[in-house]
């Protein structure tokens, strides 16, 4: 092997913290165990959560898909096992906030049956999208931590990349997933490397291990065949703490930095996880989605520590009964490393596809830290960095809120690793402080662009007003200047007054709306009403208060004013609605209603037309016996005629539909709409339909007697019944007053 | 039981600041007892009473600035600065002089300035330099002979009732050196009892002990070899290029090895609170101390300049810092002061 | 206050030039070495306090704006001659201790600092009492540094008061500590002026603090729970 190509460059700053790793790499990774459920949360990666594709209720096999992809950088989901879908509801998800998140919830049946799978023998004679298609749909993403949808990486432009590096670094103490993977799947490894490979047609692939692991290195470099050992390298380095960190570890293994804001794509470089590179190979040549994960179980508080094959929703506290957890030990349950992990406020939230371990220490293992004190300056912070900040500098700015020094700093390339916290003797939570000040910072960002938008949107307002008002004028001024020239013609011409005067006039009458004759004659009804009341009151009042007794008869006068002008508002209304334009109106209006002409207002037009028709005809007769030119006059008979005839036969069609409602429902709502029509058009009810109502009213009343009488005799409640009776025999002597007015 | 629910990271390194204060004062042992075996009981009078002084002192400023006492006196800086002064002092001098320069060094050194973290100034330095301006006489009168034993009975008298025989005092190897340069060649100065050859008698051991520990601390991660390195290359690199004429000026190996030179690099330089942050500004901070210290001692009125560079420096710290800030990964320069 | 009361308090103490308005420090921190050195100064500066403020009061109206700053200058310079020739005449040694300090209290911030900021807009007994008072107040910093730092730098006290006040004034001299005192050089020289002084300006804060203190506490104590507090969802 070429020593150029060996060659790592060692990561300045890092820190040393104690391995712990021996506890979990006794015993090799345990097998799968089914749960009593599965909870599936939509978002396990990073980009858009995935769409849910079943329903509840629905049976699925193991690795049927449950949720698929939505937008460009997502990840589908998968059944871990076969069972039922039992919810698609909120729960609990592995998140520092405690939040819950919409999952699939899935009931294991028990019988663990596959979907059907079809794997491929020699996945390169497969076309590229069809690669990627099985990529996409299995729902890979990256296994070390981040999550980042594996299809996503490795659809990068193959002109791009020239290395692809494989991150078996694991620097984190106690988490040992990756090193037992490495240990026992090299060469599930080996054969996803090359998958990946491939699709990124890369020069070389370089492949990070720390010097730590010897077994994992061992068995990674038997895995390499002898034909892909020019271009699949392992390279081993110091073991430190943060070398696993994506931009450190392409510097220990490459010597180039990834410039600050950039992704490594930008430098020809992609970075996966082993993990990561074993489920693609088992996703592309098995057929098998991602569905399970290696995760580490361990602490002082576990009982039997090591590295478990769990399923993608395992409950966590079950996966921890598993390994005999002792809960009163455990100050802790932190997802992760002891430096970067997660610590969670409960256990009953799922596996998902980045909990690479589960660690939980005894209070003695991991002690809390003491109180802050005093920065001294001592610069072990600076030297523990490796990203080159200057973590004691960050503090300050930090805790004065100096926020733009801050951003100067180069905040935003903080990694926070904590190897700063890690070596303060002043024991300063200086992560904390660090997340704060990015926190802030985002925050007066968020602001600042928030009021950019208020900004513009103000002004956009301003722009508009002013443009409206300029139109206004605009308008205002070209009417003047109309006028002016009207009012300059009128007087060259002085007889143009009284027709603008009509037309006016009749532009005002044009845009009211017909008259209503049924609410005219009820303003009448209610007027009256007002006046019998106030009557009866004075009545009351020349023996209860005879004080007061002007007051009573002011307000009766009122009432009787009201009454007058109601009245004679109706009389004007009834007068014109013989107006043949408030006809037209009319007509307008029962269009606009939906309703057809109504049958008397189809009657007059026929009377009119027929009018019309003999007065033609007496003028045709006189043009013909004065021998004068009749051809116009005969035109205009005819068509007057055809007028004639279609309105007589609308009026046939409108009678025959009143006809046909067979069943009393219909009928009764043809023969409310009728009069609903009629109404609108201002006619009132016809004596005979008057009659009619009378007599229904008058059976209606007999039943409500008749009900009174039993419910009196049953000793029943019969006020109410009283009500119904008076309001019925009120309507009654209504009806009948009208008919008696119509008879008249 | 209830799980924690703190962030990340969960672990760190059980140092504390007593755990850096002691390793320190652990490391100033071999010195202390060279100085004892070699020259005074003196020495640790003086420890003993800075000590107790900055104790109560300290307890009487935290309390007046409404401070938890306990909490802050357990980190024991105020005992590394005791020391320090102690380390500086002449071992006969009255015993009001260390006080009051203890009291200085806490007082005005430390706690005028906002306590623990907040000095710009080494606070033992800022009190030698009080006193060597204050009382020059008994500053400079009264050193130790080497070789010159005295009880410590006697020695007590001579601190606290200012019995002290001329015999037992005498010039430090640098004062000697420079007083008679003008006067004597360097074989003939070398040829005084203070000097063993080309080094100076006694002082030698001391100096070697403070290297010793300075070499521990380095070993022990409580400082980088910057500092030290830096200091100590200088001064070497300016009195070897100046010392070919030892008639007119003093060799390298008297620089090195007498005064507090190896006291200085190791120990007093090293101060974190007002030394330069980043390793390059390290390099500088003392780089400067050096050079300063060479020249006060050859141009100067004074013959160890050891706190005058200490403390002209730390003026200096704060804007060696601005202009030597770490690059960043991924930037491709380092930032420069901030706007 | 009375007009008068309220010049006096503002001068002895709430505007002292020495520890609040810090003007006049030079002469201040260089020539208080002793109580004799501290109060000729004090005096001579008195002196030049009261005829400026005077001079200038009388001549306000009279001249414009543009050159009022030389115009007082040249009141200035002209009194502090006069205080100079003086001291030549009757207290030749002192004269000689204070060196090129007495000219200099031409440049002292605190004269004209009085002469623009009140005598140009009072009338003429008030700013002359206003210059008394300053004087007054400057001169009693003046001497208390002074006799702290003899105290301390010499262990005398009122050493060398023949100097200002004739021979008899030689006995007033007093040692506090006895011969063995070892001289605090430190409080004789600027370094320990300025520690001393900023001491002084110390105290002065903490006896403001406590006064206003006790005056609020005198003021209407609340009781407990008269006060609402405003909660605003």
């Amino acid at each position: 092997m070429n020593a150029i190509a060996k060659q790592v460059w060692a990561l300045p700053g890092g820190i040393h913290p104690p391995e712990n790793k021996h506890q979990s790499t006794a015993s090799a990774i345990a097998e799968p165990f089914i749960p009593t459920e599965l909870v599936l949360p939509l978002s396990q990666h990073i980009g858009s959560p995935s769409k849910v594709v079943v329903a509840v209720g629905d049976a699925v096999l193991k690795g049927q898909l449950l949720a698929e992809c939505q937008g460009n950088v997502s990840a589908a989901v998968h059944a871990p096992t076969s069972g039922v879908i039992s919810a698609i509801e909120n729960r609990a998800i592995p998140h520092a906030s405690g939040m819950s998140a919409m999952a699939i919830v899935l009931k294991p049946d028990g019988k663990d049956q596959w979907r059907e799978r079809q794997p491929w023998q020699n996945w390169r004679d497969m076309p590229r999208d069809d690669i990627f298609a099985r990529i996409a749909a299995a729902g890979v993403i990256g296994l070390g931590g981040a999550g980042f949808p594996t299809a996503t990486k490795l659809g990068f432009d193959p002109e791009r990349i020239n290395t692809l590096v494989l991150n078996g670094t694991e620097c984190e103490p106690y988490i040992t997933a990756d090193d037992m993977i490495m240990r026992e799947r090299a060469d599930e490894i080996i054969a996803g490397a090359q998958i990946m490979a491939d699709l990124l047609q890369v020069e070389r692939v370089l492949i990070g291990i720390e010097d730590n692991k010897p077994e994992a290195i061992a068995a990674m470099q038997a895995a390499i065949p002898d034909s892909l050992a020019a271009r699949f390298i392992i390279k081993t380095f110091a073991t430190k703490y943060p070398s696993g960190g994506e931009k450190q570890l392409i510097w220990i293994l490459t010597g180039q930095e990834v410039p600050s804001g950039r992704i490594p794509a930008d430098l020809g470089i992609v970075c996966q996880n082993v993990g990561t590179a074993a489920a693609l190979y088992r996703a592309v040549v098995q057929d098998e989605p991602l569905i399970s994960r290696i995760t580490t179980v361990t602490g002082d508080a576990v009982g039997q520590l090591g590295n478990r094959e769990v399923l993608i929703g395992t409950p966590m506290n079950e996966l921890l009964e598993a390994h005999n957890v002792d809960w009163q030990k455990a100050d802790r349950l932190v997802m992760g490393g002891p430096m970067m992990g997660v610590a969670l406020a409960d256990a009953k939230v799922p596996v998902i596809k980045t909990t690479n371990c589960l660690l939980l220490p005894t209070r003695k293992e991991l002690p809390l830290a003491g109180p802050e004190m005093p920065c001294i300056r001592c610069g072990h912070c600076e030297q523990a960095c490796p990203a080159g900040l200057l973590p004691q500098q960050m503090l300050f700015y930090a805790k004065n809120k100096e926020l733009e020094r801050l951003e100067q700093q180069n905040l935003f390339d903080c990694i926070e690793c904590g190897a700063c916290a890690y070596v303060c003797p002043s024991d300063i939570p200086l992560v904390q402080y660090y997340r704060f000040g990015k926190g802030e910072i985002r925050r007066e960002q968020a602001e600042h662009e928030k009021s950019e938008r208020a900004k513009a949107r103000f002004e956009a307002r301003q722009a508009r007003l002013e443009a409206e008002k300029a139109e206004k004028e605009a308008k205002r001024q070209a009417r003047a200047e109309a006028a002016r020239k009207a009012a300059e013609a009128k007087k060259k011409e002085g007889s143009a007054a009284p027709a603008a005067i009509a037309k006016a006039t009749s532009k005002v009458a044009a845009q009211s709306g017909p008259i209503d004759i049924a609410a005219l004659e009820k303003a009448v009804a209610s007027a009256q009403a007002k006046v019998d009341q106030a009557i009866v009151k004075l009545n009351e009042a020349k023996e209860t208060d005879p004080g007061n007794l002007p007051a009573y008869e002011r307000a009766l006068g009122k009432f009787e004013e009201k009454l007058a002008k109601a009245k004679t508002a109706l009389t004007e209304g009834k007068a014109k609605a013989d107006d043949p334009v408030e006809r037209a109106k009319r007509q307008a209006a029962a269009k606009a209603a939906g309703v057809g002409p109504s049958v008397a207002d189809l009657e007059k037009k026929v009377a009119t037309q027929r009018q019309r028709l003999q007065k033609i005809a007496e003028k045709l007769k006189a043009a013909q016996d004065n021998g004068d030119d009749t051809s116009a006059i005969e035109k205009g008979m005819q068509a007057t005629q055809a007028r004639l005839n279609k309105a007589q036969a609308e009026l046939d069609k409108a009678k025959a539909e009143q006809a046909p409602a067979d069943d009393v429902g219909a009928k009764a709502i043809a023969a409310a709409k009728e009069a609903a029509a009629k109404r609108a058009a201002g006619i009132g009810p016809s004596a005979d339909e008057l009659r009619g109502k009378v007599a229904k009213q008058q059976e209606r009343l007999a039943k409500i007697e008749q009900k009174l009488a039993d419910a009196q005799a049953a000793g029943e409640d019969v006020s109410a019944i009283e009500k119904g009776r008076d309001a019925t025999a009120k309507r009654l002597e209504k009806m009948q007053a009208e008919l008696a007015q119509l008879e008249e | 039981m209830p799980l924690i629910t703190l962030s990340s990271p969960h672990s760190a390194k059980p140092t504390k600041i007593s755990t850096v204060m002691g390793t320190v004062l652990l490391c100033m042992i071999p010195g202390f007892i060279a100085l004892t075996v070699f020259f005074s009981y003196g020495y640790l009078i003086n420890l003993a009473l800075a000590v107790v002084t900055a104790l109560l002192l300290e307890a009487g400023s935290l309390a007046l600035r409404k401070r938890p006492i306990k909490f802050f006196i357990t980190d024991l800086s105020v005992v590394v600065t005791a020391a320090l002064l102690a380390a500086s002092l002449p071992p006969f001098a009255p015993w009001w002089i260390t006080v009051v320069g203890t009291a200085t060094a806490v007082l005005f050194g430390k706690h005028i300035f906002g306590g623990m973290g907040q000095n710009p100034f080494n606070p033992a330095m800022l009190a030698y330099a009080l006193l060597l301006v204050s009382f020059p006489v008994q500053m400079t009168t009264n050193w130790p002979v080497v070789d010159v034993y005295v009880s410590i009975g006697d020695t007590l008298r001579a601190i606290f009732a200012g019995n002290v025989v001329d015999g037992w005092v005498g010039a430090t190897p640098l004062d000697y050196y420079k007083l008679n340069l003008a006067t004597q060649t360097a074989d003939e100065i070398l040829a005084s009892s203070l000097f063993n050859g080309w080094l100076p008698a006694g002082w030698v051991w001391v100096s070697l002990a403070w290297l010793a520990g300075g070499l521990v601390l380095i070993w022990r991660r409580i400082i980088t070899w910057h500092l030290p390195v830096s200091m100590i290359a200088t001064l070497a690199l300016l009195s070897l290029v100046f010392g070919i004429d030892s008639d007119s000026f003093t060799p390298a190996s008297i620089h090195l090895l007498a005064g507090a030179t190896m006291l200085g690099a190791f120990f007093i330089i090293t101060d974190p609170v007002s030394c330069a942050t980043s390793n390059r500004g390290k390099l500088v901070f003392g780089a400067g101390v050096g050079v300063l210290t060479y020249v006060i001692r050859t141009w100067g009125n004074y013959p160890d300049a050891i706190a005058f560079a200490t403390l002209l420096m730390n003026f200096a710290a704060p804007f060696i810092d601005h202009y030597t800030k770490p690059r960043t990964y991924g930037h491709t320069k380092a930032h420069k002061g901030h706007k | 206050m009375t007009e008068f009361n309220k010049i006096a308090f503002d001068g002895l103490w709430k505007n002292n030039p020495a520890l609040v308005q810090l003007l006049g420090l030079c002469p201040l921190l260089a020539v208080t070495g002793s109580v004799v050195n501290a109060l000729g100064l004090g005096l001579a500066t008195t002196l030049v306090l009261v005829g400026s403020n005077a001079a200038v009061s009388l001549i306000r109206n009279h001249v414009s704006d543009a050159v009022r700053l030389p115009a007082f200058v040249m009141i200035i310079a002209s009194l502090v001659t006069c205080a100079e020739l003086l001291m030549q005449a009757f207290t030749y040694e002192l004269y000689q201790v204070l060196g090129i300090f007495i000219p200099l209290i031409v440049t002292n911030c605190a004269i004209l600092g009085r002469a623009d900021g009140f005598a140009r807009k009072n009338s003429l007994l008030p700013a002359t009492f206003d210059g008394l008072m300053m004087g007054v107040g400057f001169s009693a910093v003046l001497v208390l540094l002074g006799a702290m730092r003899e105290v301390l730098g010499t262990g005398t006290l009122f050493g060398n008061m023949e100097l200002l006040f004739g021979a008899s004034a030689s006995s007033w001299e007093l040692h506090l500590f006895g011969e063995q005192y070892p001289d605090f050089l430190f409080a004789v020289l600027p370094p320990g002026a300025f520690v001393l002084m900023g001491l002084i300006i110390a105290v002065k804060n903490i006896i403001d603090a406590k006064i206003e203190a006790a005056a609020k506490a005198k003021a209407a104590p609340v009781q407990a729970g008269s006060k609402r507090v405003r909660v605003t969802s």
